[in-house]
């Protein structure tokens, strides 16, 4: 127990220090490349004297570090400078829109979750035979169907022959929560179908590696059926290996799918991240990059301690084996 | 039913992979009697194991088995549903294999990975499991069962998991145990000890066993009766006892012979450099080990400590010692693959060849052979012309004695021998001054292992080459080798010309490896096993 708790406040501490590497780099990079904030916020008409007042007023004729140091400051208190384009804070823009993308990417993931592991267990019962070819071939297809097509296919399947599905509407989670389920289930599979279709690669083919382990033979040896050994040694094995899989699936679900929420006319971070693009919003910019950032090393996180959790054999300095 | 002294009677068994051109087993018949050890002796290839898994029908999804009758405790098992026969699996039928270190799910516990034996079959309390479970730990020899129980199989050696192994095959007593070379991967020490666990386990249950091996002495002091199958037939059948002393047929004497490696009847002959030659290889007070990291701090920890010591040109030099004495570790560090901690390594030539054990795992499966022996030349920075490249690579072969179209082939496409020898090969392409070899025979079975033996020896004499072979086999060093190096627990503790030290012992390791080697290989006298 006490290795674990050690191995864990280790990786947090290592957590930290990545994150404060990536703001730094965020932040280097969003002041070296060109563009004059105060410029694009007074627009082109406004003079040299009022662009310099506004410099001076927004601390950026400060020296780099210590623009560095007093934006860090704001982000642990949980305040990444205001919007330029949209006159609000930048942290509650971007919490604004995380019902949405955590919506979204919850939905997906339990949809990936759902129709990736069954269909890779009957896949790989009898690999080359009828059901693995379905599968694979559906792997396939739903691999290379380009997200906008696949969304406007479904919205036009689902909305003008069945009329199931709110398409285009979005109800927030606190007045409805029903309907706001309800809309975003569309827009979840069209989001889910290709990552289903890697974690279904992939998974499969852990299947398949561990099916071939002598643990297997030794479980059939004893008497177990094929179902058994699939469910108690197959899959918590293959499971190991598929975490990295699904950890990356995660993190990019969670920054955000541009072409579904466009799609969709969802307020998602997608939209909002094309959004400070479009108005050269540089704070709202590296703000939401450093979410970005801080997600995938989170998530990434998780699933490394996920992994430690789930094989003894990644735990170290347990033993004295060699 | 009437009483019948057999429990299991095989007839007339045949076995093909779909069709008449793939047949493996011809019309195998034979008869196990309760409580006896029966020995199923062969090459690798031969369907020994075949015959093995058909009785517990585990056989590979093509194998179809076309004739023949299996009768079981009174039971026709061809006429059993794979329903029934799971039944019997584990419960009156149990299999021990020949690789313990991957024959445990690694992420379940011991505890948890025997427990299924005991779910599957019988309805019983946690704590009833838990204590049956400790109980037959603790007869198969681990003292400290109850921590044993909460281990995972990666924090146990393999003599230790095989004896977990066999703790689960024996939980509910069952008549027959199949044990498919469940020594071949473990040190002599330790192979010993678990053939004499096996033994006194089915004199205590009462139980019969079918004992795989391609080693023919070692079965000789261990089983009842042998059978000797040789491509899918039995050719020779017999109690121990005469198969070993008198072996009337030739192809037993072979196998016998090839098994004992006795360096006059197979005509094996290694240099004897005289005292003025060079040396091809000096080491000085070499430390070496590994890092491990904990939390930010690191530490390393050594495993190899001041070892010295020198090979001369044309040498044959072995290297001796049980699993995890070291071996390993040096052989990394003189090949330059870690950074020793201390000490110095010089080879005068700078020219070293390497095969290693497992030569499935050494060759890439993407590769054809000739990109394999390719490989060494252009790891070293070898330039050499077509024609140049064609008659080394032609020589290479030669001297292995493969033939030229292996070349086009893929690793998978060869048996055990033809890649062992393919990895010394590699190695004769730079035309080393000194081959390693670590462990080069353990993996193949006797027949092929004394011809790789035979190899090397031609190359020692012919080609002047240095060698260090490494091995844990005190037969293979006695017939190869003419200076050996004792190594325990990282140090050398022995050293001395191969005859001297083999026949007048002087440090406990060499005396307790001598005496593993003795009792493993000793000539049946007539039934009676020595147990200590």
């Amino acid at each position: 127990m006490k290795e674990r708790v050690t191995y864990i406040l280790s990786r947090v501490l290592e957590l930290m220090i990545t994150l404060l590497l990536v703001s730094l780099l965020t932040f280097a990079a969003f002041s070296i490349i060109p563009g004059d904030t105060a410029r694009t916020i007074l627009g082109p008409s406004a003079s040299p004297e009022q662009v310099e007042a506004l410099r001076e007023k927004m601390g950026l004729n400060d020296p780099l570090l210590f623009r560095y140091l007093s934006w860090l400051k704001g982000a642990f208190t949980g305040d990444l400078g205001n919007s330029t384009s949209f006159n609000q804070p930048v942290s509650s823009l971007i919490i604004s829109r995380l019902p949405v993308t955590f919506g979204l990417s919850f939905l997906s993931l339990c949809l990936v979750l759902v129709i990736s592991y069954p269909s890779a267990v009957i896949s790989s019962r009898r690999p080359g035979k009828f059901w693995d070819q379905v599968f694979s071939v559906f792997g396939h297809v739903s691999f290379a169907i380009p997200p906008f097509v696949l969304s406007l296919v479904s919205v036009l399947i689902a909305s003008k022959l069945f009329g199931y599905f709110a398409v285009g509407k979005y109800a927030s989670p606190s007045k409805d929560f029903g309907q706001y389920i309800y809309c975003l289930l569309l827009p979840a599979f069209c989001v889910a179908v290709p990552k289903i279709a890697m974690t279904f690669k992939f998974l499969r083919a852990s299947i398949l590696t561990e099916k071939s382990n002598d643990y297997v033979r030794t479980s059939k040896s004893r008497g177990l059926s094929d179902i058994k050994i699939m469910f108690r040694h197959i899959l918590p094995n293959s499971n190991v290996s598929v975490i990295t899989a699904l950890s990356i699936v995660l993190s990019d679900l969670l920054g955000g799918s541009l072409i579904v929420e466009q799609v969709f006319n969802l307020p998602g971070l997608g939209r909002l991240l094309i959004q400070a693009i479009g108005r050269r919003d540089f704070p709202l910019l590296s703000g939401i990059v450093f979410y970005l950032a801080a997600m995938m090393v989170i998530v990434y996180f998780a699933a490394d301690v996920l992994m430690n959790m789930c094989d003894p054999r990644l735990r170290k300095n347990r033993g004295d084996s060699l | 039913m009437s009483y019948s002294k057999y429990i299991l009677q095989v007839k007339d068994l045949s076995l093909d992979f779909g069709s008449e051109s793939t047949k493996t087993l011809h019309d195998i018949s034979f008869d196990l009697r309760k409580g006896e050890i029966l020995g199923l002796i062969g090459n690798s290839g031969c369907g020994k194991t075949m015959t093995a898994l058909s009785v517990s029908r585990l056989l590979p999804k093509d194998a179809r088995l076309t004739s023949g009758s299996i009768v079981f405790d009174g039971k026709e098992l061809m006429d059993h549903t794979e329903k029934d026969m799971r039944e019997l699996r584990g419960k009156d039928i149990a299999m021990i294999f020949q690789e313990p270190y991957t024959a445990l799910d690694p992420l379940k516990t011991v505890f948890k990975n025997l427990e299924e034996v005991l779910t599957e079959h019988e309805v019983l309390t946690k704590d009833e499991r838990r204590s049956r479970i400790l109980n037959m730990l603790k007869r198969v020899g681990f003292d400290e069962a109850e921590d044993i129980l909460g281990r995972y199989p990666h924090e146990l050696s393999g003599g230790q998991r095989q004896r977990v192994l066999i703790a689960g095959a024996c939980l509910l007593k069952p008549k027959l145990m199949i044990a498919d070379e469940p020594t071949s991967s473990l040190d002599t020490i330790t192979s010993m000890s678990i053939l004499e666990l096996i033994k006194s386990l089915c004199a205590e249950f009462m139980m019969s066993v079918l004992f795989i091996s391609h080693d023919l002495s070692i079965v000789g002091g261990f089983c009842d009766r042998v059978l000797v199958i040789e491509k899918g037939r039995i050719v020779d059948s017999g109690n121990a006892f005469d198969l070993l002393y008198n072996p009337k047929n030739p192809y037993t004497a072979g196998l016998l012979s090839d098994s004992r490696l006795d360096p006059k009847s197979l005509d094996l002959k290694f240099n004897k450099p005289s005292f003025s030659s060079e040396c091809s290889l000096r080491v000085k007070g070499l430390s070496a080990g590994y890092e491990s990291t904990h939390g930010f701090r690191k530490k390393k920890k050594d495993i190899i400590h001041d070892i010295s010591f020198k090979i001369l040109n044309g040498e044959s030099v072995g290297l001796i010692g049980s699993s995890g004495c070291g071996k390993t570790t040096l052989t990394r560090a003189i090949c330059g693959l870690l950074k020793p901690t201390s000490g110095t390594i010089t080879d005068t030539k700078g020219k070293l060849g390497v095969v290693f054990q497992d030569p499935v795992m050494c060759l890439n499966p993407a590769h054809t052979i000739r990109w394999h022996l390719n490989e060494p030349l252009k790891a070293n920075k070898i330039k050499l012309t077509k024609e140049e490249l064609n008659k080394t690579i032609r020589e290479s072969l030669e001297a292995v004695g493969l033939e030229k179209d292996i070349l086009g082939r893929y690793p998978s496409q060869l048996s055990g021998g033809q890649r062992q020898r393919i990895a010394i090969a590699m190695c004769l392409m730079i035309n080393p001054n000194l081959i390693i070899a670590d462990e080069p025979l353990s993996a193949l079975d006797t027949t092929s292992g004394a011809r790789i033996l035979k190899l090397l020896a031609k190359i020692n004499t012919e080609r002047n080459t240095s060698i260090l072979l490494i091995s844990h086999n005190l037969r293979v060093i006695r017939a190869a080798t003419s200076y050996v190096i004792v190594m325990d627990q990282g140090r050398i503790v022995e050293d001395g010309p191969t005859l001297n030290v083999l026949s007048n012992p002087q440090s406990e390791i060499t005396k307790k490896l001598l005496l593993a080697e003795t009792t493993l290989h000793r000539n049946p006298d007539k039934g009676q096993f020595m147990t200590e």
